[in-house]
């Protein structure tokens, strides 16, 4: 999978593609409006990693330079501007989705996998780990093939973990996804603990290879044994 | 006190001074004036008479017709001694003929004959002074009141005239806010203090708009050009916190690190978010039920905090619908529940009704928080944790741009922020 990283922010650009790179992905570099034009142009990327605000230009004209060359690529949209006119005029001009900064790696990670996913055939729109599937538009979930009964919290808290396996999930960053984006002052996790209890208790019943592992203090990790 | 009252005060009481003085000196004056013409005249009277007694000649009789009187006595060379010879006084005295007393004048004269020391007293009767400040007392008042009457009427046209510019600014301010579009400001006046007034008062508003304005980008950039770093630092964290070499210690301290920078982060987003409402940017409105989102949120809530065991009551008369834009009600009605929670004591109460007008939320509380504080940025009535103190402050912000009324009030031990249209 090649993946195009247009930031003009070097530190960022760092950190995004070597996290990138521990996932496997090839990566290419481009720090201005100019070199991703060229390089957008001249080679086909899996999914483009797209900042606004260049020096040189707009991220948001490269889309449209993209659309009047006919070239078909996965644009995520990162931004610093968080505001909602950009965010619908990236989408109209034919971004896939938009990721304002600051965000979390695994979130970036997440947001790739499922923009990589949405284009494999249907039927193939499945999320597995182990020997755990899930198929998201039945809200299935199967483990050895059989299926298993979660409710709504639970479904959604593996989710997140299937789309980030292998990765620290932080446990207000958990929360914040799963109860909502209000759990900023939260100072007790107990309403996670449960949760969390009862996944792994449905999980370890229905003999999972993958396990939610704890981190002490910080959250969990979705880990293959 | 309005001005033209003011200055109305200062007008009468200066007046009522400068008149009750010119009473007194007027009354002085005529009374001086008076008492040297009857002296002149006793005087006379009384020089004929010496004379007439000096030649020897018949005194005239007491009732000759004129008002002046007389008596004359023999008095001891002592007396002649220790008493002045001529004296003028005002007394009472019994006038014969009118069988009253009446004020008058007498002059005292003593002098001497061949038979030796006499006493000589004429008077006459004079004007009653009595009766002569009284009749000055009435006109002085009739009179302040008469310019009183005046005054006031010359100071109502005067100040409609030349104050109305005054009026027309003092109005003009009223509804003058900083940062909102208003009317400009227009000087119909040739009046040069006027004018430099209003001048002044431009160049201010413009001066402060400008101010404001600068701020305003100041903090929409500066918590923009924040983000970037953040993220990296944050990034990198997470990549770090990776690293299965660490010991717990070191996770646990990087955790913590990371923890801090998203309560940053979350400050700086509401800061931005604050920026964008005060510029309009979440103009897409439409019809919101308040009443269902305080339900799912009470329900988020109370799973959330769960372990504070708050009882929550939740009762609604009628529907409350708004015309608002969606994640700005959402944000709304979920930073007053979560300070609801977050700010309650274990086992604390928490009340949220809703009306067809309006809703309140009510939570337990030991002492009132200062309302005229409560709704500005980074205020915290104690501080905790993760909060960025400007939970309220954005709550103020999206009632007024949605334009309902946001208010604060401590009964019964209870918290009550109450939002009505």
């Amino acid at each position: 999978m090649k993946i195009l990283v247009v930031e003009d922010d070097k530190d960022l650009m760092e950190i995004i593609t070597k996290s990138l790179e521990k996932e496997r992905y090839v990566v290419s570099q481009a720090p201005d409006y100019r070199t991703a034009l060229m390089k957008a142009g001249d080679y086909d990327y899996d999914c483009i990693l797209l900042d606004i605000m260049l020096p040189d230009g707009n991220g948001l004209d490269l889309l449209a330079e993209l659309q009047d060359m006919g070239k078909k690529a996965n644009v995520i949209i990162l931004s610093a501007k968080d505001s909602i006119e950009d965010k619908v005029k990236g989408l109209d001009l034919g971004a896939d989705d938009y990721l304002p900064k600051p965000f979390h790696l695994a979130e970036l990670h997440a947001r790739i996998k499922s923009l990589l996913r949405r284009n494999q055939r249907e039927g193939e729109k499945k999320i597995v780990f182990g020997n755990i599937e899930i198929l998201p538009e039945k809200f299935e979930v199967s483990v050895d093939g059989k299926l298993i009964d979660l409710n709504r919290k639970e479904y959604d808290i593996l989710m997140y973990f299937m789309l980030r396996p292998n990765r620290l999930v932080n446990k207000s960053t958990l929360a914040e996804s799963v109860w909502g984006d209000h759990m900023d002052q939260v100072d007790n996790f107990d309403f996670i603990y449960a949760q969390i209890k009862n996944l792994r208790k449905r999980l370890k019943n229905a003999g999972s290879t993958p396990e939610l592992k704890a981190v002490y203090g910080i959250g969990y990790k979705f880990v293959l044994e | 006190m309005k001005l033209f009252h003011n200055v109305m005060l200062h007008i009468s009481i200066a007046s009522a001074i400068i008149m009750a003085a010119w009473a007194v000196f007027f009354y002085w004056a005529i009374v001086d004036e008076v008492n040297d013409e009857v002296d002149d005249s006793l005087d006379d009277y009384t020089e004929n008479l010496i004379i007439r007694v000096l030649n020897g000649e018949e005194m005239p009789s007491l009732n000759n017709g004129s008002n002046n009187q007389y008596y004359m006595y023999d008095i001891s060379e002592e007396y002649a001694n220790t008493y002045p010879w001529i004296t003028y006084r005002d007394e009472m005295v019994y006038i014969d003929e009118k069988l009253e007393y009446e004020p008058a004048r007498i002059l005292v004269t003593i002098f001497k004959t061949d038979d030796g020391y006499k006493e000589l007293v004429v008077y006459t009767p004079t004007i009653d002074k009595l009766d002569l400040q009284k009749a000055i007392l009435g006109w002085i008042i009739a009179l302040y009141i008469g310019i009183f009457l005046t005054l006031l009427l010359l100071n109502v046209w005067i100040f409609r005239r030349n104050m109305k510019p005054l009026y027309v600014l003092l109005s003009w301010f009223n509804k003058y806010k900083i940062g909102n579009d208003c009317a400009p400001l227009r000087n119909k006046s040739d009046i040069t203090e006027f004018k430099k007034l209003y001048r002044a008062v431009t160049m201010s508003v413009e001066r402060n708009e400008k101010l404001y304005e600068q701020q305003k980008v100041f903090i929409g950039n500066a918590s923009h050009e924040m983000q970037t770093p953040l993220a990296i630092c944050l990034n990198r964290l997470e990549m770090l916190m990776e690293d299965d070499n660490l010991t717990e210690k070191q996770m646990e301290e990087i955790a913590k690190t990371h923890q801090t920078l998203e309560n940053i982060t979350r400050m700086n987003k509401s800061l931005l978010l604050l920026c964008k409402i005060e510029n309009g940017q979440y103009a897409d409105v439409k019809e919101i039920c308040v009443n269902s989102l305080l339900e799912q949120y009470i329900e988020t809530f109370s799973e959330v905090y769960g372990y504070k065991n708050i009882n929550v009551s939740y009762s609604s008369e009628s529907t409350f619908m708004v015309e608002m834009n969606e994640s700005l009600s959402v944000m709304m009605v979920t930073n007053l529940l979560k300070n609801a929670f977050v700010h309650n004591a274990d086992g604390g109460d928490i009340v949220v009704k809703v009306s067809g007008r309006g809703f309140s939320v009510a939570s337990s509380g030991d002492v009132p928080l200062d309302s005229s504080q409560i709704f500005t940025r980074f205020y915290q009535g104690s501080k905790k944790e993760g909060s960025t103190g400007l939970g309220l402050a954005l709550v103020n912000t999206i009632c007024k741009a949605a334009g309902l009324k946001i208010s604060y009030d401590f009964n019964g031990k209870m918290h009550i922020f109450s939002i009505s249209k």
